[in-house]
């Protein structure tokens, strides 16, 4: 009898230090400073400046965190990733190249919900958070909000005479490109009016923005005039045909580096692509940005484009340092390194903007960044976005190589979303 | 062995072995079992069970994200709706009825023409191999770029012997299959030769010899001397060749990617695509059944011809 309340004590202190224990590891890292490596996946790095430029401001502000990046090709990214978290993978920051892919994953609960950590966040100065809600639920925050524009090659507009494409409509684009496709490079390589890069997007996310027609719908008249248009370029000989582009795997980036297209629509992404390329002495294209052209002069500039983001696997080793570091990434600090190397970051301040050097200093590359533009996403996203982009990459394909005219291939593709996946 | 075994059995004695021969004659068989244990382990734990839980799963629907469940036949009649599988089950049987013919004759011809003395011997049986040993990607980027539609050597050739309007090849939905079809027949042909060759080595010289004095010329001594010879050979190769045909995935992947829109999507890519980019596990299952019972049913075909032809 004496000795139980020292036994009382006894297990009183012992829960007390156990429970102090829990408190401690459940209330964030026991050691802020203690030494974390923290897995980040990306692709291609070296022609990805954003991702090193990321990493090293971040372990400068964090000197115990450690980052590893896990490098996968940028073709086999999401198949890759796919693969990976199939197979219980634990890289701590999962970067979402599109949202399609981002639908997938958050859909089968491979992703961590970040929903009570994006409503901390300054959500009002981060731009294309809104198609990453899925139900109200977020669980990634977009750190690069890129759009569409035409770049072209000054050089090659000067020595044909001719005006910059200053907001111009598709007939006008066509007709300089066909008055800019002449002579070769230094190399021998002939110079092309435009190059229009194999991918879908280029056709028919340009088609839905500017029409405000529907991928998912299964009506696709919309692609008809676009169709009309890129076709006839390639026939012409305007523009690099699609069946040697494709099987010859042509790298869009060196198609305009080494002046073989005068023109190229492409993403804001390829900014700091063409800084890397010029700093790095492989290129030396003098180059301008302009608005996507219009299919009607004079109204606001509609173009396509999707964000980029950063989502917490849901098996992350290291969960408090990942989302230290996406806080880190889509907000102000990270916002200005990006825009340091040319890089469109989500979240947008005027620190930014004067932060943003990359851009050539002309009027028109200004205001192709800063006007007061519609940007639509480039997919929506839904349970059937990516069996419906299957089709219509198949049915793209085959428009373009000449496979099918563009009335079958549209009426095909039509037919396949409604038999086979709405 | 097969065709032995009927034989064996009525020579067998009519009444029981004694008890004590039987203990012996179970001797010699856990020997051999406990030899083939091993390898027969390693193939039961990593080749039979996922094939039998593959079976399974074709009933079944499962993402790596969940739990499986039950569907019965749904996702048989989701793969037959889908015109996709329809066109990589036609795809596949093309190529296969492409590669598997082409190969064997081409092989068979290098066999024949390398199995003499010649200057040089060692350095062609190599050259014809190298192709076996290179780098598949290598060889598919090579040959999509001799296949170019403009500037490629293939078409460069063609014109130059006066074919005016040449082929797309990879480009073109008709001639992307023929194209990877060349391409594979040219990878394969050199292991294949190999075979050839060593079952050219067993025939004995004598049955040539006797031919010969019996006034055989050489296409009666190829016909009922070689190819009889060859037989066991040429069987081994066909079953080899069509397993290998209907699995094709890696050069299709990385030649067209199944391109221009579906002209060459095999089933093992459809697989792929439903199984790992889809995470549809229970959907490539039935995919995979189906490949299963398109090769089983080809080989078993094979083995009866070769049986009655024995017999």
């Amino acid at each position: 009898m004496k000795r139980y309340p020292s036994a009382l004590a006894a297990i009183a202190a012992a829960s007390a230090i156990v429970l102090a224990g829990c408190s401690s590891s459940g209330s964030g890292p026991a050691d802020p400073s203690a030494p974390v490596t923290l897995t980040v996946s990306a692709w291609n790095l070296d022609k990805t400046p954003e991702f090193n430029a990321l990493f090293d401001a971040f372990e400068a502000a964090h000197p115990n965190v450690t980052i590893q990046p896990v490098e996968i090709l940028a073709d086999d990214y999401p198949e890759k990733v796919a693969t990976m978290l199939a197979g219980g993978d634990t890289t701590d920051v999962l970067t979402m190249k599109n949202v399609t892919d981002y639908a997938r994953y958050a859909n089968r609960g491979q992703l961590l919900d970040l929903t009570d950590f994006v409503a901390e966040l300054p959500t009002d100065k981060i731009a294309g958070l809104e198609p990453f809600d899925i139900g109200g639920k977020y669980a990634a925050v977009p750190y690069r909000q890129d759009f569409w524009v035409l770049y072209y090659n000054k050089a090659l507009f000067d020595a044909a005479g001719l005006p910059y494409p200053d907001h111009i409509t598709w007939a006008e684009y066509s007709e300089l490109a066909k008055k800019l496709t002449s002579g070769t490079t230094a190399d021998g390589q002939k110079v092309y009016g435009t190059y229009h890069h194999i991918w879908r997007s280029v056709v028919q996310a340009v088609a839905a923005a500017q029409t405000g027609g529907d991928q998912l719908s299964g009506d696709y008249g919309f692609f008809a005039d676009q169709y009309a248009l890129a076709l006839d370029l390639q026939n012409s000989g305007a523009a690099l045909d699609f069946g040697t582009a494709n099987t010859q795997k042509i790298n869009y980036r060196s198609m305009f580096e080494t002046g073989q297209t005068a023109m190229m629509p492409m993403g804001t992404w390829y900014i700091a692509g063409i800084k890397a390329a010029i700093e790095g002495g492989t290129s030396s294209v003098e180059w301008g940005m302009a608005p996507m052209p219009q299919i009607n002069a004079g109204g606001e500039t509609a173009t396509f484009g999707s964000p980029t983001a950063f989502a917490v696997n849901e098996n992350a080793e290291h969960v408090d340092a990942a989302k230290e570091f996406i806080r880190f990434a889509t907000g102000g600090e990270g916002a200005e390194v990006l825009a340091g190397i040319g890089v469109v970051p989500a979240y947008g301040s005027d620190a930014v903007t004067a932060a943003f050097t990359a851009l050539p200093t002309d009027e028109l590359s200004k205001a192709t960044f800063t006007e007061d533009k519609e940007v639509v996403l480039e997919m929506p996203v839904s349970e059937v976005t990516s069996d419906i982009d299957t089709i219509l990459e198949e049915e793209h394909e085959l428009i373009m190589a000449g496979q099918k005219s563009i009335a079958d291939g549209i009426r095909d593709a039509g037919d396949r979303v409604k038999n086979e996946v709405l | 062995m097969v065709s032995t075994a009927p034989a064996l059995r009525k020579r067998r004695p009519p009444e029981p072995p004694a008890p004590t021969r039987r203990r012996r004659s179970l001797r010699p068989a856990l020997v051999g079992w406990s030899f083939i244990l091993p390898n027969f382990l390693g193939f039961a734990l990593l080749t039979l069970v996922p094939m039998v839980f593959g079976l399974a799963l074709s009933f079944m629907e499962w993402s790596p994200w969940g739990d499986p469940e039950w569907v019965g036949f749904e996702n048989f009649e989701r793969m037959l709706r889908n015109s996709t599988f329809w066109i990589a089950l036609w795809n596949t049987t093309y190529y296969a009825a492409g590669h598997i013919p082409l190969t064997m004759a081409v092989s068979l011809g290098l066999a024949l023409l390398l199995n003499r003395t010649l200057a040089g011997l060692g350095f062609f049986r190599t050259a014809f191999f190298l192709p076996y040993v290179t780098s598949l990607v290598a060889v598919a980027v090579v040959w999509n770029m001799l296949f170019n539609p403009a500037s490629g050597p293939v078409n460069q050739f063609l014109q130059f012997v006066g074919v005016s309007d040449p082929p797309g090849w990879t480009s073109s939905t008709a001639w992307a299959m023929p194209a990877v079809i060349v391409a594979s027949v040219w990878r394969d042909m050199g292991y294949y030769m190999v075979l050839f060759l060593a079952g050219l080595q067993t025939i004995p010289t004598e049955l040539y010899e006797a031919a010969r004095v019996d006034g055989a010329n050489a296409w009666q001594r190829f016909r009922n001397v070689t190819l009889p010879g060859l037989r066991p050979t040429t069987f081994f190769v066909l079953i080899m060749c069509t397993v290998a045909s209907f699995k094709v995935f890696d050069l299709i992947v990385v030649m067209t990617d199944g391109g221009p829109g579906r002209a060459t999507k095999v089933l093992s890519q459809l697989i792929y695509e439903e199984g790992i980019r889809e995470g549809r596990f229970g959907l490539a299952s039935a995919i995979s059944l189906v490949l299963f019972l398109l090769v089983a049913g080809f080989t078993v075909v094979q083995f009866l011809l070769q049986r009655r032809r024995e017999d």
